[in-house]
């Protein structure tokens, strides 16, 4: 009798692991990083694998996968087209990858279809000057009759973002020019130094650096509170509907997820954005972290959407011949 | 300053870090001679390697890795036609030739000692320029860049034996810039819906098509062996020696390609292969005797090669004071930098001195060192050249795809070196020179975009351009370049005429 009990027992133990053997994770899983090595995205899914590998459990690896190409479109495109398994994860340039659909492009994916994860990162956007210009506040850069903004070129966030401030600001009247065409912020920020143009928007952490050693002065930041001393935000300054304006990285996957697949992703990624070990190398990394979960990033995403839609009219290529 | 590049020295030679620099010229040769490879997949190979490490150490390593990647890639573009890495593209017009001649020896003795005298001269330009990097760096805008866009692009009439042949090349090549997403005008150019032409033909399988898979097809056509004469004996030490010697007897050559090099370093996303293109054309120009440049000249090995290794103190300066990677394998380092604490930015290179210097000597003592090891390792590795072609020209081909492939993990990469490949041998078959088509290729883009950007900067008015001195200086230098041929030609006529 003990013998049987034994027996069955050991017969259910092997059933069990056998089972658990087919529940998710049993193999390596891959976040697709749309761009080359050495960037921002390349980095911050770097600091987030391992720890993310950690809390997801069992016994697989998460393994970074760069597929370049098409400015970010060949790798969410490979993210979307993936099976709903899991497997298959990518970071999101938000709203870069929802621009061209704006647009009117094509694009072979919808975000607003794809299983959302988590947020990993914001950050807000500045406004700025030269630290030579005589223009000191969005006041004085309303005044001036020709204007120049230094960016990188049609399809980049950071574009689109100095179009919708410019709209905002009641410049576009002014025919601004729009000095696209730089390869990337740094460099375009660089340019503005040199006053190849006389205004540009970045990324606060972007900028930070070229502010601190006082080449660069920022006149306005968008979001909620600024970070900046003596900076006021766009809607201290009077421009409320500019706060949303933003840069967002986050992990999704394919669309048609199973509710209980996306959980388990969704409850690893918590836990992750709320590991020491991990905010360490992100703090190393340079990375924003300002986690979101995924329902709510979700959300962030329509409002993306509704966001740009809104400016839609203001974003045409300025350039275009 | 130089407390810190005593530290610095002091801090190399300590046994753990010696072995790190030493790991890092191994890889870095290596990566440097399969073609494709290259610095940024050795960066990308070691970066997770570097987790653990002092920022030094990472520093040292990486070092070992740039000093030693083209002087590796160099072997490749003499014996087998194929640049290493992209620059090392120019090496290939003359050193392969001098192997076809059974001068292969000579060649990578000139080549290797180019190379690291460029590496020490380009260092030393790197720490006397430090101080007045940022001024550097704002003094170009898009018009200097546009001008020297054109300056570079002068060299084509020096570069073609037959002008009109070499202006059909490098119309191609301007036309196959073109090719791929217009990110000013916001249209996609000559993609027929491809996604893989959205970004553009990328340099590399394309200089692994034109050159190593064309070469491949002519010898298959020709059968034999690459080295047509030369007998085993004059190969070894004797062939390198005089390589060396060839190298100081032209050591203007050698100055004026490094300062080209370190100069056109300093220019962000121009990078080494244009700079050791612009050596090349400025050695060709400024010649007398130019009739063997392309049949196996040395001072065609030694422009070049001088030029890619200077450049890499020079490409350092944005990189380290603004964060803007000149190439691939700088955007890769960057990345090693801010993963061990360091933001790029104009405060760095104040604020971490002996880290810098740590680089920089770790850039020079990794010239040094992959020169040693590549002399004394010549001897075998000319023995490639002697193999027979139905053994030699599917590895190469192999390879070469490999090397297309491992590049951006792009099936299209493949396919696009095997085109260039047909194309390239069809050039050669019916006399069309590759070099012009090369250098339009890298050119044209910078050129494009730049002109749009003065235009709009200047609303138009191209007038004000005469404003910044730079422009104005690279203006002159094209103008200088297009008459001068003209000018000599007049002269020795007169001259003629008189007698």
């Amino acid at each position: 009798m003990k013998l049987v009990a034994r027996f069955s027992a050991i017969l259910l133990l092997s059933m069990g692991l056998s089972l658990n053997a087919h529940a998710f994770p049993d193999e390596d899983v891959s976040i697709v990083i749309p761009y080359s090595p050495g960037g921002g995205f390349d980095r911050a899914v770097r600091a987030f694998a391992p720890y993310f590998e950690e809390h997801l459990g069992g016994d697989v690896t998460v393994l970074p996968r760069n597929v370049p190409g098409a400015g970010g479109r060949r790798g969410t495109t490979s993210v979307y087209r993936a099976d709903p398994d899991g497997y298959t994860l990518g970071i999101i340039n938000l709203p870069g990858f929802a621009l061209p659909r704006i647009l009117g492009e094509p694009a072979e994916y919808d975000l607003r279809e794809m299983s959302w994860i988590g947020r990993l990162e914001a950050q807000d956007y500045v406004l700025l000057v030269a630290s030579d210009s005589d223009i000191k506040t969005i006041e004085d850069l309303k005044q001036l009759e020709e204007i120049t903004f230094t960016s990188t070129g049609y399809g980049s966030t950071v574009l689109a973002a100095t179009q919708i401030v410019a709209s905002a600001l009641g410049l576009q009247k002014k025919n601004p020019i729009y000095l696209a065409g730089y390869s990337g912020t740094s460099d375009s920020l660089v340019a503005l130094v040199r006053g190849d143009g006389n205004v540009g928007m970045a990324p606060i952490s972007s900028a930070a650096k070229y502010i601190q050693s006082g080449d660069l002065r920022a006149l306005a930041v968008t979001g909620a509170s600024s970070p900046l001393e003596g900076v006021p935000t766009f809607a201290e300054a009077g421009y409320p509907e500019l706060t949303a304006l933003n840069l967002q990285r986050a992990l999704a996957g394919p669309p048609g997820m199973s509710d209980e697949l996306l959980e388990t992703l969704r409850a690893a990624f918590n836990k992750t954005v709320n590991d020491p070990g991990f905010l360490e190398s992100a703090k190393k990394a340079r990375m924003d972290v300002a986690p979101l979960d995924g329902k709510a990033t979700a959300e962030a995403v329509m409002e993306a959407f509704e966001f740009y839609e809104k400016f839609k009219a203001d974003l045409s290529n300025p350039n275009a011949q | 300053m130089f407390d810190s590049v005593f530290t610095a020295a002091e801090y190399l030679t300590d046994g753990m870090n010696l072995l790190f620099l030493m790991l890092g010229v191994v890889v870095g040769i290596i990566f440097g001679i399969i073609p494709g490879l290259g610095g940024a997949t050795a960066i990308a190979l070691l970066l997770p390697l570097t987790f653990g490490m002092q920022a030094e150490q990472a520093i040292t390593l990486m070092g070992g890795v740039m000093g030693a990647v083209t002087i590796g890639g160099s072997i490749t573009a003499i014996l087998l036609n194929t640049p290493g890495t992209a620059p090392n593209a120019a090496t290939c017009f003359d050193g392969y030739p001098l192997t076809r001649q059974g001068k292969a020896g000579m060649a990578i003795g000139a080549a290797v000692t180019a190379s690291s005298i460029g590496g020490v001269i380009g260092a030393f330009i790197l720490i006397l320029l430090l101080p007045v990097a940022k001024n550097i760096i704002l003094y170009f805008g898009p018009p200097a860049y546009f001008m020297l866009a054109v300056l570079g692009l002068t060299a084509l009439t020096a570069a073609s034996s037959n002008l009109l042949r070499g202006l059909v090349g490098a119309c191609l090549g301007l036309f196959i810039g073109f090719v791929g997403y217009d990110d000013m005008g916001g249209a996609t150019r000559y993609a027929a819906g491809v996604d893989y032409l959205w970004d553009g033909l990328s340099i590399v399988p394309v200089l692994i098509g034109l050159f190593a898979i064309a070469e491949m097809l002519k010898l298959y056509v020709m059968g034999g062996s690459i080295a047509k004469t030369g007998e085993t004996g004059n190969l070894g030490v004797s062939g390198t020696l005089e390589g060396i010697k060839a190298a100081f007897r032209h050591f203007k050559v050698i100055l004026s390609g490094s300062a080209i090099g370190a100069v056109i370093g300093t220019v962000p996303g121009v990078g080494g292969t244009v700079a050791s293109f612009l050596s090349y054309s400025f050695t060709l120009q400024t010649s007398k005797d130019k009739q063997n440049f392309g049949k196996g000249d040395i001072r065609g090995v030694i422009a070049p090669e001088a030029s890619n290794n200077a450049k890499d103190g020079g490409s350092l300066i944005p990189t380290l004071a603004f964060g803007i990677p000149g190439s691939a394998e700088m955007a890769l380092f960057l990345g090693v930098l801010i993963l061990h604490g360091m933001d790029p930015g104009p405060m760095l290179l104040l604020e971490r001195e002996f880290t810098i210097f740590v680089l920089i000597l770790a850039l020079l003592a990794a010239t040094l060192v992959s020169g040693v090891i590549v002399l004394l390792t010549a001897r075998y590795l000319i023995k490639v050249t002697f193999i027979d072609s139905a053994i030699l020209i599917p590895s190469v081909i192999v390879v070469s795809l490999v090397g297309a492939y491992a590049l951006h993990n792009s099936i299209g990469d493949v396919f696009a070196a095997a085109f260039f490949g047909v194309l390239g041998y069809l050039m050669h078959r019916f006399d069309y020179p590759r070099i012009t088509l090369v250098i339009a290729l890298v050119l044209g883009g910078l050129m494009e975009r730049n002109y749009f950007q003065t235009s709009l900067m200047y609303r138009g008015d191209w007038s004000k351009a005469f404003g910044d001195t730079p422009f104005v200086i690279l203006l002159v230098l094209a103008v200088l370049a297009l008459l001068m041929p003209v000018i000599s030609s007049v002269i020795k006529r007169k001259t003629r005429q008189s007698v």
